[in-house]
């Protein structure tokens, strides 16, 4: 049967797959490439202009495809579109100083954050937005469609099943956008195997994949989540001591995210001491989405954690996680399944609440740890560290913040931002406007690079108190709270002492004596673990921390 | 080790230095010489705009464990390092001498030295470095009446001139996180290069001069855990011992010996260091 528009071809992308993988074949053994042949089966399957996604993760990077990326010919291939989730090997930056690729959309850029801001600055690169990493996702099913695909896997098999195990990551998200949109999918794998059952389990089906190569070494892993007990500070002690006391037990926080910093690993470091004391242990804080920090690992052990899914894996925690399945998510070999697009899921509309830290806030509470030499995106954090206004379930926390006498029953997810006054080098974080603003400017930004936005922070704590920003009854009275637990910033010598002692009696801010919390009791001996010796003598051993962070 | 044991041990090194006298000393036997109330701070940090603090970072305290008199003095490692200044090597030379007064008068004091310290404090220089060697010269004359127990535990390790009191002590104490040695890393790595020594190599560095290899080549005593129990238990029995008849640091013959025998051109690994302290010393302890 014909339609009315027949004579059309509809397609096209089938065909232009199928020319680019018959040009591919004479470097291919069926799906196998020969690695010493890498470039020109690059070469075969990318065209100048395409839209390619580079699997850099959070955690794992693609790096063996990167650098081969990064060796093309400028002449042969170039200005390509590059989607990555994150950025953060130094070949990435390089495909656009060679002007291999021009554009880039991206999430999150870490350790290259200060190139990245200098890049962007110049024009070397022209970036489409920083995105959330679920807002990247879905993209990619709507108009940032890839070509080309390359990713990461720990072993595959010659038809093409990957096995990623604990880093599966952001994989099945990545290549399912180009698996069934004719796009082609090359897989670095650590190993080859001959077929399935030499693969552990299969977490991307071969039928989604083009092609696989061995890497010459195996893919790198940044072990972003270590957090090592001996650099956590008395004030963060402090301040951890008045979020489980003003918040997590005040709204009683049973799901939750942390943030990266020390702040939370604080936190986690004092559930199974101060938290136990206060007897809140089942109360609060059990189901977690959360990579596996090793700073849990005590938590875990004196049974606050019912269960954590994860964004991705944790260097050195393979066999702690292993040992523990009831708690996290894991396959039928043993290991951990991660999955960031689901992770993400699951923190924008089943947890609780977020709690993170910040570099800058402004007057009206927006927030952002891009600074004018750093551009380093935000990772998960505009995701989690926003209400899901799309949700319809309830829980206890959830509900209670809703608004007095509000009828539909609407609550509001838990945004907490937790910082302190002044960062290194005494620079205030509270200023009268984000550096965002001005990068946005310079670097031709349509959107200022905004972490946390004003009006989705539900509570502000400092180590001058916390306030209850959800209760403000106007913008003014919302830049008020954030006046009054801005210390001695310039901000905070601004507040009006009169409004402040208002707020406090009303309860919209509390101060660490209304919370009952005492600085003098604000010790390192608070801590469950105080070093990573003790992290790993609280997994009985089965926690290997990578080297650097050994100090035994 | 249990949840609930684990949950139960108490940090020594996570104590500020008043606090691990106070917890070190039997109940109600502390007092404290030249406290922080003498207001006896450093005169020279003043001048380069550096906060003083009112002890110079350094406690001296008289007591006694499980019934043994002692005098410890206990580096405070947060307040400059635990660097060692005019006031606070005074306040630990005076220390040893009264001791020594004390033992040659016939009522021994053994004195307990926690040391968690960079060396002498850079600010201070030769003020501190002339404190350092009355430091010496003091344990070198004490231990021939009583056991001069040193203790380092903590992740600032024992550098620099304190390197050499530790090495003086009769008794050293220390833990695996602990490290023992002359130069810091950062130091070796400024003067001799990066080839020679690498500073982020923690794992190169613990090797070398950790608490475990420092056991292993006989440098030190006893190694205990990080736990306040089993750190006073390790000390209460330190101050009762007999001083040994040749300390390792006047076997001078044997020291000539090995070092004739070492090519300072090869870079010595863990192993190495070991293996030859094993030919000359005899065995490991660890």
């Amino acid at each position: 049967m014909s339609g009315p528009h027949d004579t059309r071809n509809w397609n096209t992308r089938g065909e232009d797959k199928a020319e680019r993988l018959a040009a591919a074949a004479p470097y291919l053994d069926g799906k196998l490439a020969r690695r010493e042949s890498i470039a020109d089966v690059l070469y075969a399957c990318i065209r100048s202009h395409d839209r390619v996604i580079a699997e850099g993760n959070n955690q794992k990077q693609a790096d063996f495809l990167s650098r081969a990326l990064a060796d093309l010919d400028p002449e042969r291939v170039y200005d390509l579109h590059m989607i990555q989730p994150s950025v953060g090997r130094p070949e990435h930056l390089a495909v656009f100083e060679k002007g291999i690729a021009k554009k880039l959309d991206f999430a999150f850029s870490g350790t290259q954050s200060h190139r990245i801001g200098a890049l962007m600055m110049d024009g070397t690169i022209e970036v489409g937005a920083i995105h959330t990493y679920i807002e990247l996702y879905a993209r990619l099913f709507v108009d940032l469609t890839p070509r080309v695909v390359l990713v990461a896997a720990f072993a595959a098999d010659r038809e093409g099943n990957l096995y990623t195990g604990p880093s599966t990551e952001d994989s099945p998200a990545l290549v399912e956008a180009a698996a069934f949109s004719d796009g082609i999918v090359i897989a670095q794998a650590n190993r080859i195997v001959d077929d399935v059952s030499g693969l552990a389990r299969v977490d991307i089906p071969g039928s989604w994949v083009d092609i696989v190569v061995e890497a010459d070494r195996d893919f790198y892993i940044e072990p972003l989540f270590t957090r090592d007990p001996r650099a956590i500070t008395p004030v963060q002690i402090f301040m951890a001591m008045m979020a489980l006391k003003g918040i997590y037990a005040e709204h009683g926080v049973t799901s939750l995210n942390h943030g990266i910093g020390f702040n939370t690993a604080a936190i986690e470091l004092l559930l199974p001491t101060f938290g136990e004391r206060l007897g809140l242990r089942g109360k609060i804080a059990r189901n977690w989405v959360l990579n596996p920090h090793p700073t849990l690992i005590p938590a875990i052990e004196s049974g606050w954690v019912e269960s954590v899914h994860c964004f991705g894996t944790e260097l050195g925690m393979e066999h702690y996680v292993a040992a523990r399945p009831d708690v996290f998510f894991t396959g039928p070999d043993g290991s951990l399944r991660s999955n960031r697009a689901f992770c993400q899921l699951a923190g924008q509309y089943a947890a609780d609440m977020f709690i993170g830290a910040t570099l800058q806030i402004d007057p009206d509470g927006n927030s952002s740890t891009v600074t004018e030499s750093r551009v380093s995106g935000f990772g998960g954090a505009p995701n989690l560290g926003s209400d899901a206004r799309g949700r319809r379930h309830a829980t206890p926390a959830w509900a209670n913040l809703a608004a007095p006498g509000d009828r539909l029953g609407r609550g509001r997810k838990l945004v907490v931002q937790m910082v302190e006054t002044f960062q290194a080098g005494l620079k205030p974080t509270f200023v009268d406007q984000l550096d965002a603003v001005k990068v946005a400017e310079k670097a031709n930004l349509e959107v200022a690079p905004v972490m946390v936005y004003g009006d989705d922070t539900t509570h502000l704590l400092t180590e001058e108190g916390l306030a209850y920003l959800y209760k403000a009854e106007s913008l003014a009275e919302r830049r008020a709270m954030i006046a009054a637990v801005a210390g001695v910033t310039p901000l905070g010598l601004a507040a009006d002492p009169a409004t402040s002692a208002r707020l406090r009696a009303e309860g919209k801010i509390r101060l660490p004596e209304d919370l009952g919390v005492s600085r003098t009791e604000a010790t390192r001996s608070q801590l469950a673990a105080s070093s990573i010796a003790d992290l790993v003598d609280w997994s009985g051993g089965l926690y290997e921390p990578p080297a650097r962070f050994k100090s035994w | 080790m249990n949840t609930a044991e684990l949950l139960e041990r108490e940090s020594f090194v996570e104590l500020p230095a008043r606090a691990r006298v106070e917890r070190l000393l039997d109940a109600g036997t502390r007092r404290e010489l030249v406290g922080p109330f003498e207001r006896l701070s450093s005169p020279w940090l003043a001048k380069q705009d550096i906060v003083t603090q009112a002890d110079d970072g350094v406690i001296i305290a008289r007591g006694t464990i499980d019934g043994t008199a002692v005098v410890v003095a206990a580096i405070e490692p947060a307040f400059q390092g635990g660097s060692m200044g005019e006031v606070g090597g005074a306040k630990i030379a005076g220390a040893l001498e009264l001791a020594a007064d004390d033992a040659a008068a016939g009522s021994p004091v053994v004195p307990v030295l926690l040391l968690e310290t960079g060396g002498v404090r850079l600010q201070e220089a030769n003020c501190g470095l002339a404190a350092i060697a009355e430091i010496h010269a003091a344990i070198v004359a004490l231990r021939e009446f009583v056991p001069v127990v040193g203790v380092i535990t903590g992740p600032v390790g024992c550098f620099g001139g304190m390197s050499i009191a530790a090495g003086l002590c009769s008794h050293l104490i220390v833990t695996r996180e602990a490290r023992l040695g002359l130069n810091g890393p950062q130091v070796i790595e400024q003067e001799a290069g990066i080839e020679e020594f690498d500073a982020r190599d923690r794992p190169m560095i613990w090797s070398l001069l950790g608490g475990e290899q420092r056991t292993a080549t006989g440098l030190v005593d006893a190694r205990v855990d990080d736990d306040l129990t089993a750190i006073r238990a390790q000390i209460a029995a330190a101050v009762t011992q007999e001083p040994g008849p040749l300390h390792r640091t006047a076997d001078i013959a044997t020291w000539e010996a090995m070092l004739d025998h070492i090519d300072p051109a090869e870079r010595a690994e863990a192993g190495d260091v070991r293996a030859a302290f094993a030919r000359y010393f005899g065995g490991c302890h660890d």
